[in-house]
């Protein structure tokens, strides 16, 4: 059983930081975290291809992860393979060991760095729950059986301030349905927002990591140019704190708001762990650990 | 209908350089509605060519004619005997017409008018929009009217992606996001239900190219009669 998984099953706090597979071969940043966190964290996100932009396969990734002694939750994204792809990945993903996955439709092409590409999308999010849940009862997607299935602990993904909220759960309770075990939120500033959503959750029971971001200097210019046009919200007074913040500072003022949230939403129990995300970056991982108290 | 686009002059200018008599053909029903490819712009393009190689002073005999289909094998017979006299044909049909007119016309080089975009509508004058992927497995009736394999870009089928601001689109900001409204229509019409239950992956080999269809009515006939 994966370390994610039995923390979470044992009603602990769980902490998932995540690295960035690199645009080419160099993996030492990358793995960095991974040296630097080691135990301190349940396990290591590794996007694919994170907003269609093209880095290293994250199932290469992954393993790179587990083997400098991490352990991975791999994301797989129905954007960039059809179906016999993505259940051969998820084989191949099983046999080198990684358990933990988290299913993702994928952000669209044209958002990415190579727009003119084919995007796949033969299967939605909750049907590539469905066929890993497939898999690990021992057959494919076609109900041909396999020599030897795999064991998974596949989550998906949820946007607790989607506006228009009601589609939004329609789809959340279809990945329960189609094997969700647990959830990672889209990123949560607004804990007030995050509580409500919380409350109002049909299943009440749920695994729920909330991601923890630290903003980029880009993104705090958008949110207070009011062109900010994203699937979460930043109160008023944290764009103001972080925007205050000059050069030097801004990271690491990013790096202390972001412990904050954290230390609040495991203290209030607004969810079961944390998805951190701060630039693959080891050194802001360990200042928002700090500001945590971790 | 099919809505498509007039490709750029310069394109069909470099395609039509080596030859010094050619044939436009026009279609007279989906391009000539969406303005691209019927009767006047057959004349436009002519008029075109005939001015701007007459600048570079050199000749190019051009004849036009339109016909009510050229995905019709009814209306483009008639034209064999006379597309002989050409060295060259622009159709301006889309690329259904212009390979069924090549079809017939096989002894000359054929070029494209138009750049064939989709299915579509006519919401206003000059402004048309897709409704309609021809994926042969049609979702309509399930997901209230809206097509969520054309009108979500990511053609999800069990909802809406985690990209939707305010009820609008990931991938055009512009656009409401096809499940938000799949969603208020079946709200609307208590028939929410009909979403509830997860829907299968998709069967793409009925959309598998060339599709064939044959009416029940003929399948004797064309010798596919089970």
């Amino acid at each position: 059983m994966s370390k994610l998984r039995e923390t979470l099953e044992a009603g602990k706090f769980a902490l998932v930081a995540e690295v960035k597979p690199p645009k080419g071969t160099a993996l030492d940043e990358m793995l960095a975290p991974v040296k630097s966190l080691g135990d301190r964290v349940a396990a290591f996100g590794v996007p694919d291809n994170e907003h269609a932009r093209m880095r290293l396969s994250a199932l290469a990734a992954g393993r790179l992860v587990q083997e400098a002694g991490g352990e991975a939750l791999l994301h797989l994204t129905c954007r960039d393979r059809n179906r016999l792809a993505l259940e051969s990945d998820l084989l191949g993903a099983a046999v080198l060991g990684l358990e933990n996955l988290l299913c993702v439709s994928g952000d669209y092409v044209t958002l990415g760095d190579h727009p003119q590409a084919k995007a796949v999308y033969d299967a939605d999010s909750v049907q590539l729950l469905q066929i890993v849940r497939g898999l690990m009862a021992g057959r494919d997607s076609v109900g041909l059986e396999l020599s030897g299935s795999p064991a998974f602990f596949p989550g998906a993904v949820v946007i607790p301030e989607a506006e228009p909220l009601a589609p939004q759960l329609l789809k959340f309770e279809k990945k329960m349905a189609a094997g969700a075990q647990f959830f990672v939120t889209a990123p949560v500033f607004d804990l007030e927002k995050f509580r409500r959503f919380r409350q109002g959750l049909p299943a009440q029971s749920v695994k729920l990591l909330a991601t923890v971001k630290i903003l980029s200097p880009e993104e705090v210019t958008l949110a207070t140019s009011g062109q900010w046009r994203r699937v979460y919200s930043i109160p008023e007074k944290l764009v103001q704190e972080l925007a205050a913040a000059g050069p030097e500072e801004f990271l690491g003022r990013g790096a202390e708001v972001a412990g904050r949230l954290l230390k609040a939403i495991k203290a209030e129990k607004l969810a079961d762990g944390v998805y951190l995300k701060a630039q693959g970056r080891a050194d802001l991982m360990e200042k928002v650990l700090e500001a945590a108290g971790f | 209908m099919i809505i498509a686009e007039r490709k750029p002059f310069a394109e069909i200018k470099a395609m039509v350089a080596p030859y010094k008599k050619i044939l436009i053909v026009g279609c007279g029903t989906c391009v000539a509605v969406c303005l691209a490819g019927g009767e006047k712009e057959v004349g436009l393009l002519a008029s075109q060519l005939k001015l701007a190689l007459g600048l570079e002073d050199k000749r190019l005999e051009i004849g036009e004619i339109t016909v009510e289909r050229q995905c019709d094998l009814e209306f483009i017979k008639p034209l064999c005997d006379f597309t002989a006299d050409y060295e060259a044909i622009v159709s301006m049909a889309c690329g259904a017409g212009v390979q069924f007119l090549k079809q017939l016309c096989y002894l000359q080089p054929i070029f494209p008018g138009v750049n064939t975009s989709f299915i579509g509508v006519n919401e206003a004058a000059g402004y048309y929009t897709e409704r309609c992927r021809a994926c042969n497995n049609c979702y309509l009736g399930v997901t209230g009217g809206i097509c969520p394999v054309t009108m979500c870009p990511k053609g999800l089928l069990n909802g809406p992606c985690g990209g939707t601001v305010n009820g609008y689109c990931e991938v055009n900001p512009e656009k409401e996001c096809a499940w938000s409204k799949i969603y208020h229509r079946l709200e609307l019409e208590g028939r929410l239900e009909n979403i509830k239950e997860i829907l299968p992956l998709r069967p793409h080999q009925r959309c598998a190219t060339p599709g064939v269809v044959i009416h029940p009515a003929y399948k004797r006939r064309y010798g596919t009669d089970e």
